[in-house]
C-alpha cells in the first residue's frame, strides 16, 4: 500500500510564512481565516525586510533547511510580488553564503484558480525544483461547491469554484507527480467524504490528507455517520484496489493505540517553530495566531521586522507538551495516538488566555476515525494474507517515488 | 489546595512584591465586605494577610480585623510603628531603618536592579536590621547580560555577611540566599494555586497585580465563589520548565510570567536567570556553612552548567524517556 | 514502459552528500535564470560554482558505483531515492 508522502526533511525544516494577502476570491465557509479583507497586502519593502532579518540572524535560525511558505488569502492572488521576493530570498542566500542555499524549499497552498495564468507558470517554470505547491479540491464537484464558493454571492446565487478549480489538475500533476491534497470536513460535509476521496483519487491525486475542522462545529451524531462513510470508503479503497497506489490520511497504522505520558509526550502541533510574518512586518509564532485567524482572542504578536523577535514570547510554545495541555480524559485515553490539535485553535476556544488547553472538540471523530481504521487494516491484512502478498507489502511499504538524480 | 487569602484594605495598599501599585486615589473596602471576607476565610481554613495602605484605617476596621488570626503586611511609615508583622519599604526608607534602633521581624525590600547593584552596602547592613529581609526587584524583566554578572557578585557581598551573621550566632534570612538552604521543594508565590486575594470591589484575582492590571479579569466574587478557570496552571506540575527546576526558592512571580510570556505558568528568561544566579549562590554559602559545622535539610546543592533551565530543554526529554 | 531495478543501497552519511549536491546545483541552475552578466562578480562566482559543483555531483557518482560495483547498462540512469537511500537502475 501506497503510504502519504514523507515530509520533506522528515519534516525538519524552519518554516517562515509570509501572510501576503488577506484577499481570496473565494469565501469558503469553513475558513478559518475570519477576518479576510482586500486591503492588507504585503508590500515588497516588509517582505524584504523580514527576509533580511531572518538571514541577518542565522544563528537563530540553525535548522539545516527552509521552507518558505506563501499563504493567503489566496497566495497567487500576489504572484508579482511572490516573484520579486523569491528571486531576492535566492540571490541573497548564495550571496551570503548561507547554509540554506543547499536546502530550501517554497510552498504554496492555492485554491488553484489562477495555476494557469501565465504569470504563475512561469513562476513554476522559473522554480520547478524548489517548489511546493498543493492546491486545494475538496473532492466532488458536490462537495467541493458545497463549501468552496466564489465571494459576492447569496445564499441564493453561491457559485462553486470546483469547475475552475479541476480544470488545472491535469496541469498540476504532469508539473509535480507527487502531489498530495489536502480536504478539509465539516458537519456538512460527512455525507460526501467517500466519493470524495475516491473521486480524488480518479483524478490522479494518489495522496489525500482529509481531516476534520479543530473548531466546535460538530452535532449530535455525526461521528455515526463519520464512523459508517469511512467503513464504506474502506471497502471500497480495500476491495477496488485503490490502496496500491494511492493513500488516505484517514487510515493509518499509527493511529488509534494509547500514548505513554513520558515517552510520547511531545507536543502535536508547530506553532513556535515556524515563524510567521503579516503585512505590516509583525511576527507570529503561527499564521493562527494573528488577529484575521482568531475569533475570541487578541493575536499573539511575538515581534517584528524592525525591533525582531522577543523570546520570552515564544518560550510557552517551546515548552509546550502533549500531557500539560491535555485534560486527564485525553492523557487516559486508550486510542490517543494520531487524535491531533491546532494550537491556534486551542487558544481560540480556550476559558482563558492561555494556549495551554487543548480544545477536544473532536474527541467523538477521532474515536469513530479510530474504529473505522482499525476495521481498514483488519480487513486489508487479511486480504493480503489470503493473497500471499503481506509479504511484499511489509516489504514496499515505504517505497515512494524516488528523486531523479 | 487554597491556604492563604490576601484582601486589600485599600486600592492604594502598599505593593509588597514585583508590582507596581498604580492607584493614587483611596478606595477603602467597605466593612461588610470585609467581614465576608472573613468569613470567606474562616469556611475556606485560610490564613489571611491583610495589607495595609499609607493611611491609618477608620475607626471600627481594626476590630474587623482582629476577629481573626492574621498578619498585617504595612507600609513602612509612622503611621504604623511597631504594629506590622511585615514592614514593606523601598529605596526612599532604607535610610530610615538603619537609623531605627530597633530590629525588625521581616522587611520587604523592593527596589530596582540599578538601585540594588549601586548600593549593596547599604543592603548588606539592612541585613543586621531584620531577622528575615526579603529582596524584591520590581524590574527583574530589564536585566541584561552584564546584569546577571554583576548581580552575581553582588550576591558575593551579601553572603559573606550572612556567613559573617551566622559565625556569630545570627541565623539571619534572605530570601534570595538562605531560603534555597532550607528548602526541599518548590516553595514559590503561588498565586492562584496557594494564595489568591480579595480586592475592595468585593471580587477575588490571582494577585494584586492582576487586579491592579484588569478589574474585569477577576476570578470569581464573595456571593457566587471562587471560580479558577484553568485552575491547574497555577500549579508547579503544569509548568514545564519550572517542574524540572531546582532553584526552589525561586519567587517565580505569577504576574511577571504572565506580563513577559503571556502565560501564567511560564517565566521569562530573565526570571530563570536570577534566579539561578541565586540559587548558585546560595550552593557556595550552604558549602561554606557545612564547612563550618552548620546543618542543614540538604547538604549541597548541585553544580550546573546552566543559568536557564529552558536551554536544558532537551535533557529535560530525556529524563522522560 | 522503462523498468526499474533495485541495484544497491548507499550509507545516509553518502546520500546526505548527493542530496546536497543535488540541491545546490538546482539552485545554482535556477539562480542562474535570474543573474545577469550585469551583476558581473556573483555571475562570475555562480558560473564557477556551478562547474565546481557539477563535477562533485558526476564524481560522486563515480565513487559510489565503483565502489558498489552497481550494475549498469548502455542507455541506462541511475536513480537514488533520498527517503530510503536505494539506488535503481532504469
Amino acid at each position: 500500500m501506497k503510504e502519504l508522502s514523507r515530509q520533506w526533511k522528515e519534516g525538519a525544516a524552519k518554516n517562515i510564512t509570509f501572510i501576503v494577502t488577506k484577499d481570496c476570491q473565494l469565501a469558503c465557509k469553513y475558513c478559518y481565516l475570519v477576518g479576510k479583507n482586500s486591503r492588507e497586502r504585503m508590500s515588497y519593502e516588509v517582505a524584504k525586510e523580514a527576509v533580511d532579518y531572518v538571514l541577518n540572524h542565522e544563528k537563530d535560525f540553525p535548522e539545516k533547511s527552509v521552507i518558505w511558505d506563501f499563504i493567503g488569502g489566496e497566495p497567487f492572488l500576489e504572484i508579482d510580488l511572490i516573484d520579486r521576493i523569491v528571486d531576492y530570498i535566492k540571490t541573497e542566500l548564495y550571496m551570503r553564503n548561507h547554509h540554506w542555499f543547499d536546502s530550501y524549499m517554497f510552498s504554496f497552498s492555492t485554491n488553484g484558480l489562477n495555476y494557469h495564468t501565465e504569470k504563475v507558470q512561469k513562476f513554476i517554470e522559473k522554480n520547478k525544483s524548489h517548489l511546493s505547491i498543493g492546491i486545494t479540491i475538496d473532492g466532488t464537484k458536490q462537495k467541493h461547491d458545497l463549501n468552496r464558493i466564489y465571494k459576492g454571492g447569496n445564499s441564493s446565487k453561491e457559485r462553486g469554484s470546483y469547475d475552475d478549480v479541476v480544470q488545472n489538475i491535469p496541469l498540476w500533476l504532469r508539473q509535480f507527480p507527487n502531489v498530495g491534497t489536502k480536504v478539509t470536513i465539516s458537519s456538512s460535509d460527512i455525507p460526501y467524504i467517500k466519493d470524495s476521496v475516491i473521486h480524488l483519487f480518479s483524478l490522479g491525486i494518489h495522496n489525500v490528507s482529509i481531516n476534520c475542522v479543530f473548531e466546535d462545529v460538530w452535532k449530535e451524531g455525526d461521528d455515526k455517520l463519520f464512523e459508517s462513510l469511512l467503513l464504506e470508503l474502506a471497502d471500497i479503497i480495500i476491495d477496488d484496489g485503490w490502496y496500491e497506489e494511492n493513500a488516505c490520511s484517514f487510515f493509518s497504522e499509527m493511529i488509534g493505540k494509547p500514548l505513554d505520558s513520558k515517552k510520547n509526550n511531545q507536543n502535536w502541533c508547530g506553532a513556535g517553530m515556524m515563524l510567521a510574518i503579516d503585512a505590516a512586518g509583525n511576527f507570529y509564532p503561527c499564521t493562527r495566531f494573528a488577529a484575521y485567524s482568531l475569533r475570541s482572542k487578541k493575536p499573539i504578536i511575538i515581534g517584528n521586522v524592525r525591533d525582531g523577535i522577543n523570546k520570552n514570547l515564544l518560550r510557552p510554545f517551546l515548552s509546550l507538551d502533549r500531557t500539560t495541555q491535555s485534560p486527564q480524559k485525553c492523557i487516559d485515553c486508550e486510542v490517543a495516538s494520531g487524535c491531533a490539535w491546532c494550537q491556534g485553535e486551542n487558544y481560540d476556544a480556550a476559558r482563558t488566555n492561555t494556549i495551554y488547553e487543548r480544545s477536544t472538540a473532536i474527541c467523538l471523530m477521532h474515536k469513530a476515525r479510530v474504529r473505522a481504521n482499525n476495521y481498514y487494516w483488519n480487513k486489508l491484512y487479511r486480504k493480503l494474507e489470503l493473497e500471499g502478498m503481506r509479504e511484499e507489502f511489509e516489504k514496499n511499504k515505504r517505497e515512494s517515488r524516488p528523486f531523479i538524480c | 489546595m487554597l491556604q492563604y487569602l490576601i484582601i486589600l484594605l485599600d486600592d492604594t495598599a502598599t505593593s509588597f512584591c514585583h508590582y507596581l501599585n498604580p492607584s493614587k486615589k483611596r478606595n477603602l473596602i467597605p466593612q461588610e465586605t470585609l467581614k465576608q471576607g472573613i468569613r470567606f476565610a474562616m469556611m475556606e481554613n485560610l490564613t489571611i494577610q491583610f495589607v495595609y495602605p499609607e493611611y491609618k484605617l477608620p475607626k471600627g476596621y481594626e476590630k474587623i480585623i482582629d476577629s481573626i488570626d492574621h498578619t498585617k503586611i504595612m507600609p513602612f511609615c509612622a503611621e504604623y510603628d511597631h504594629e506590622a508583622d511585615v514592614y514593606v519599604a523601598d529605596e526612599n526608607n532604607i535610610v530610615e531603618i538603619l537609623n531605627v534602633n530597633r530590629c525588625f521581624s521581616t522587611i520587604v525590600l523592593r527596589v530596582s536592579q540599578y538601585f540594588l547593584l549601586n548600593n549593596i552596602e547599604s543592603i548588606r547592613h539592612l541585613i543586621h536590621k531584620t531577622d528575615r529581609l526579603n529582596i524584591s526587584i520590581v524590574d527583574i524583566d530589564s536585566f541584561n547580560e552584564e546584569d546577571f554578572n554583576q548581580y552575581s557578585s553582588a550576591l558575593q557581598i551579601l553572603s559573606q555577611e550572612l556567613q559573617s551573621q551566622y559565625k556569630s550566632g545570627k541565623t539571619r534570612q534572605l530570601n534570595i540566599l538562605t531560603d534555597r538552604l532550607f528548602l526541599t521543594k518548590m516553595n514559590n508565590c503561588g498565586a492562584g494555586d496557594t494564595v489568591v486575594t480579595l480586592a475592595p470591589n468585593g471580587k477575588f484575582y490571582t494577585c494584586p497585580a492582576f487586579y491592579y492590571e484588569d478589574e474585569a479579569d477577576n476570578l470569581g466574587n464573595l456571593e457566587q465563589g471562587l471560580n479558577i478557570k484553568n485552575a491547574q496552571l497555577y500549579k508547579i506540575d503544569f509548568a514545564p520548565i519550572c517542574r524540572h527546576c531546582d532553584a526552589w526558592h525561586c519567587n517565580r512571580c505569577i504576574w511577571l510570567n504572565k506580563k513577559t510570556t503571556l502565560e501564567v505558568n511560564t517565566p521569562s528568561r530573565e526570571q530563570c536567570t536570577v534566579s539561578h544566579i541565586e540559587r548558585n549562590a546560595s550552593k557556595d554559602l550552604l558549602e561554606r556553612l557545612c564547612e563550618q559545622g552548620f546543618k542543614f535539610p540538604n547538604n549541597s546543592i548541585s553544580e550546573i552548567y546552566y543559568l536557564d533551565p529552558f536551554e536544558n530543554k532537551e535533557l529535560w526529554q530525556q529524563e522522560n524517556l | 514502459m522503462a523498468t526499474r531495478k533495485l541495484v544497491g543501497q548507499v550509507t545516509p552519511e553518502e546520500r546526505n552528500e548527493i542530496q546536497a549536491l543535488f540541491e545546490r546545483r538546482n539552485g545554482l541552475n535556477e539562480l542562474a535564470k535570474i543573474l545577469t552578466v550585469d551583476n558581473h562578480e556573483l555571475y562570475e562566482k555562480l558560473v564557477k560554482d556551478l562547474g565546481e559543483t557539477t563535477t562533485k555531483y558526476q564524481s560522486w557518482w563515480n565513487r559510489m558505483s565503483k565502489q558498489y560495483q552497481w550494475e549498469s547498462t548502455e542507455n541506462g540512469n541511475w536513480e537514488i531515492n533520498f527517503d530510503t537511500c536505494e539506488v535503481f537502475l532504469t
